[in-house]
């Protein structure tokens, strides 16, 4: 080999007191003084830095770009959009990988294709070669730009401050690009990717001019980064399970080809999409994938195309193992180790939420094995080092990153063995089970100020028809046609009941504003599910004979914008929504939001949105609400254009909002409004669904399917002490809504101000007052909602912690949701809501004890307002709890 | 670096302190442990094995690698360093206090040197 390469952060290294080696041609840092367990611990609690201009990047221009990636990579390339990274393989015919690859769409017209350092000039050869067949280009960028990768919890405060902090460096979730300008750096250009090879979940690799590299090397440890060289960089990745060519990937030790599938990650990496056509390796992979899947589901009958698979290893003795080193299991080898070391970890203490990272530090020893393809994991196995057999096992995983902001390091537990349960008498506990409720109840209604915005207090009818006999029974009934549509019963004695259905029907219509409405559905999720089931159902009723064809493509609220768990793939609309056959993804789309303002949608960029997808239901609504949904617009653009798209407005939280002091949903051109009855509303926990079609609108077909989906589509037992409760839940609304509605609105305003002026950070326009909703959201700093929502309910301030539309998840929430809606039935006013952000700001910001005044203020207002309170009632009610047994 | 002018040192990097004539403790020098980096894991011999001059007994692993560590002196092992197994960190933090072994009964010595010559000798590995 000649001379070593150098990248553009050579001599900021050698400055650095690195020790340099040769890495795949190229004279790279393997680490710094500090050590590479410093450096790995720093990635996992602060910000790493590492140089990763050794490896290749690939630009691809042409009008036949993605053809040609589609014929040279694993993936589809055609899902990858604007401002995505994808990851992907470039296989070669027998389906084993010449080397894994992340491929950027930084620009429209054209692709950048990121490839190890020590393959990039077989990779080159390789593909030009292969576009020769193409009209494409391919261009090795690497020189032109150099790479940093900047990795852990702090990397994303470190580089804000770098940017500036008023510009948004990607979007939050993994995978995302952005490329920027930095003002403070000669208004550079950064190129900037939510990706890495560390695990951290949060971490960036940047892209910059060469001439920057050292000036932007520097920045990045003034703001506290410190560099890390190639050892931590091998710790992490294998703490964190990600493949390296050359151990996991490429040639086995016999110097055969590892199939591609034997690597976890395949499964997201390899697509067999008809975009795609015929590729490289196509057809061995395809093998491999059937292989796979047999595997996974324990059928071993032909392993032929995957006999191995990469499978994490944990030492159970002492030792370190090492590539190479056999994997022994009943005396007979079943594979190899093919990276392993001893990783430092933090010790954690506690569970859940609440666990704490401790700054002891221990070590563990882990690797990847290349194993016998039915090797289950938790199997014990040997590992034989240097002749001495020490025993391991086979964990799921090594690290998880979905509780960010940190990783958080799995260690391997035996199932612990069942805990007997004590021994105490039935009676005792039941006594206990009711002294328990009894502290509980007086806590959360006499002593606590409760603000979780989606909860709400019953009045005491409410409460004791939920108890009253009907609670107890079943009343199934469903049109039957053969009686001109009459509502028939299953049972007897439902006359009672039926006769409530039919009046809380019509109470709720007269709320909503509809002529339609389903009451038996029990939650707001159901109420989606339900209306999603019958979307489908409807679609499909003309031809039963093939299988059912799913929804999309669907435009709802991203969930980290706000948007509600039950209008999301991952929640109520899993089972209903298609796949994309071109992105491979389920078929949704989210409301584009304000740049300056993401809890607002942007309506202009919405209505182009919907002019490429044509979104056959578009879902408005959300659990983190601020304003009005802009319902109008953009049902008029609809019918102005003439889509034939189900507009549906999933009300759960604004439900009891719904008239003149926020939205008429219908009045505003909604055709479905869903929702959940103890939010905003007044009722017991239950779902309603409302449309607006009349008897001769075709979509009345559609919610004649809504009501066979609620019955018996999803449930026979329709909880009918909460349904009656439900009715005088409506008749309190009815009545009380102007008032109680003009309350919650000026109580929001009012104490998002107070709030303000006490110091907090509220979300949403000052020059609205905030908020238009019951909602109010304050910002508490990166990361620390869980911790200040505890310490809040610690002192009796009960709401619930929030990750705000710039965050990655709940674990990372940097806010609180704060709700108006049960306080304000309990009377409280501006000046209540004005002393509560006080006692808030001392709590939260201060961390004074202010657990007695809470009790004091909430001691006042503990009778229920908005309700029928007026003296017959009272009597009514006393007679009735004598007969309920209270 | 350090070579405090009391020990002996073998070629092989390793540390000899004597305790009477026949009996010494064995660690890594200095130089050893910055070459090696950050140790994760020593294995260390049991008691009352016994060993030539120059002959393996022991093995240190870095994040990276793994070394063979000779014994200077012939003779047997009286005694491991058991806090080592738990923190092997300690010889790069100390190596002169982190001895990983008492040999007692030594018949031999392998080619020892003092300080100075270490020193020395350290330059030409260096080189």
């Amino acid at each position: 080999m000649g001379e070593l390469k150098r990248t553009q952060l050579y001599d900021a290294h050698v400055k650095a007191g690195a020790k340099m080696v040769d890495f795949g041609g190229w004279e790279m840092p393997i680490q710094y003084p500090t050590g590479i367990i410093a450096e790995h611990m720093y990635t996992r609690h602060a910000c790493s830095i590492f140089d990763v201009s050794h490896m290749g990047r690939l630009n691809v221009r042409g009008p036949e770009r993605v053809k040609f990636l589609q014929h040279v990579l694993t993936n589809n390339v055609q899902a990858l959009e604007l401002n995505k990274a994808q990851y992907s393989i470039v296989p070669n015919e027998q389906g084993g990988a010449i080397d894994d690859a992340y491929v950027y769409c930084f620009e429209e017209d054209y692709f950048t294709v990121v490839v190890n350092a020590a393959n990039t000039d077989v990779v080159l050869e390789h593909f030009n070669e292969q576009i020769k067949a193409f009209d494409a280009t391919l261009e090795n960028v690497s020189a032109q730009w150099a790479a940093i990768a900047v990795q852990g919890p702090e990397s994303k405060n470190i580089l804000q401050r770098i940017v500036g902090g008023d510009v948004q460096l990607t979007e939050p979730m993994r995978n995302e690009l952005n490329t920027l300008t930095v003002p403070s750096m000669d208004n550079m250009v950064m190129r900037v990717a939510k990706t890495g090879y560390t695990g951290e979940p949060i971490g960036y690799e940047i892209y910059i001019k060469s001439e920057y590299a050292e000036r932007m090397w520097d920045r990045l440890i003034e703001e506290g980064a410190k560099p890390a060289g190639l050892g931590a960089r091998d710790t992490t990745r294998l703490e964190a399970g990600m493949p390296l060519h050359g151990h996991e990937l490429g040639k086995d030790k016999d110097g055969k080809e590892i199939p591609i599938f034997a690597i976890p990650l395949a499964k997201f990496a390899v697509s067999f999409s008809d975009q795609k056509g015929d590729y490289i390796g196509r057809s061995s992979l395809k093998k491999q994938q059937e292989a796979f899947i047999r595997i996974n589901n324990r059928d071993f009958t032909d392993c032929e195309a995957l006999p191995r698979r990469m499978m994490p290893i944990t030492l159970l003795g002492r030792g370190v193992m090492r590539a190479g080193c056999p994997v022994m299991k009943d005396g007979k080898e079943i594979g190899y180790v093919t990276s392993g070391t001893m990783v430092p970890y933090y010790v954690s203490e506690g569970k859940g939420l609440s666990t704490k990272i401790t700054d002891q530090i221990n070590r563990r020893s882990i690797g990847f094995c290349f194993i016998d393809s039915d090797v289950l994991n938790d199997e014990k196995v040997q590992v034989d080092i240097r002749g001495k057999l020490i025993d391991a096992v086979i964990p799921e995983y090594h690290m998880k990153n979905d509780a960010p902001p940190f990783t958080r390091v799995i260690l391997y537990r035996e199932d612990e063995e069942e805990v007997e349960a004590p021994k105490t008498q039935t009676h005792e506990s039941a006594m206990k089970l009711i002294s328990d409720a009894l502290e509980n109840h007086v806590w959360r209604q006499e002593e606590c100020i409760n603000m979780i915005p989606s909860e709400m207090s019953a009045s005491k009818a409410v409460r004791m028809l939920q108890i009253s006999d009907p609670c107890f029974r079943y009343a199934e009934h469903r049109k039957i046609a053969s009686f001109y549509d009459e509502e028939v019963f299953y049972y007897q004695g439902t006359e009672f009941i039926g006769r409530v259905e039919e009046m809380l029907a019509q109470e709720m219509a007269k709320f909503l504003g509809c002529k339609e409405v389903e009451t038996r559905v029990l939650s707001g999720q159901m109420s989606n599910t339900c209306v999603f089931s019958a979307l489908v159902d409807f679609k499909n009723r003309l031809n039963r004979k093939v299988e059912p064809k799913r929804l999309g493509y669907i435009l709802n609220n991203h969930i980290i914008k706000g948007g509600h768990l039950s209008a999301q793939p991952m929640g109520a609309l899993k089972d209903f929504v298609a796949v994309d056959p071109v992105t491979e993804k389920k078929a949704v789309v989210n409301f584009p939001v304000c740049e300056a303002d993401p809890y607002r949608i942007d309506v202009e960029k919405t209505k182009e949105v919907i002019d490429e997808y044509r979104p056959e239901l578009i879902i408005f609504g959300k659990s983190m609400v601020l304003y009005k949904e802009p319902v109008k617009e953009i049902s008029d653009f609809v019918k102005k254009m003439g889509y034939d798209t189900n507009i549906m407005y999933d009300m759960a939280h604004v439900l009891g909002l719904i008239g003149d002091y926020f939205q008429k949903p219908f009045e505003d051109g909604a055709d479905i409004v869903t929702g959940s009855t103890h939010k905003t509303f007044f009722g017991p926990q239950r779902g309603v669904i409302g449309v607006n079609w009349d008897k001769s609108d075709l979509k009345y077909g559609l919610w004649e399917t809504i009501q066979s989906r609620a019955f018996p589509g999803s449930t026979s037992n329709h909880h009918l002490g909460t349904q009656l409760a439900l009715l005088m839940a409506a008749y309190e609304m009815n009545t009380f809504k102007d008032e109680y509605q003009k309350s919650i609105i000026k109580n929001a305003k009012s104490f998002a101000k107070s709030l303000a002026d006490a110091g907090f950070q509220v979300e949403g326009d000052p020059s609205i007052g905030y908020t238009e909703t019951h909602q109010v959201i304050v910002s508490v700093g990166y990361g620390t909602g869980p911790e200040i929502a505890q310490r809040l309910e610690d002192n009796n301030l009960i709401c619930n912690y929030q990750a705000t539309p710039y965050e990655e998840g709940f674990t990372a929430s940097g806010a609180l949701r704060l709700g108006v809606s049960e306080m304000t039935r309990f009377g409280f006013t501006e000046k209540e809501f004005a002393k509560v952000a006080e006692l808030m700001a001392d709590c939260a910001l201060r961390c004074k004890d202010v657990k007695e005044e809470v009790k004091k203020l909430r001691s006042g207002f503990t009778v229920m307002k908005y309700c029928f309170d007026d003296s017959d009632m009272e009597k009514a009610l006393e007679d009735f709890a004598v007969r309920l047994g209270l | 670096m350090n070579f405090p002018g009391e020990l002996k040192y073998s070629k092989s990097h390793e540390w000899v302190k004597m305790i009477d004539d026949t009996t010494a403790l064995v660690g890594l020098t200095d130089f050893a442990q910055q070459e090696l980096g950050d140790l994760v894991f020593i294995n260390l011999p049991e008691e009352g094995d016994e060993f030539d001059a120059d002959e393996v007994f022991a093995d240190v692993e870095s994040v990276k690698a793994v070394s063979d560590v000779l014994l200077p002196a012939a003779g047997t092992i009286a005694e491991i360093n058991e806090e080592l197994l738990d923190e092997p960190q300690q010889i790069n933090s100390d190596p002169y206090g982190a001895w990983l072994v008492k040999v007692e009964g030594i018949t031999g010595f392998a080619e020892l040197m003092d300080a100075d010559a270490y020193e020395a000798y350290i330059e030409t590995v260096e080189e």
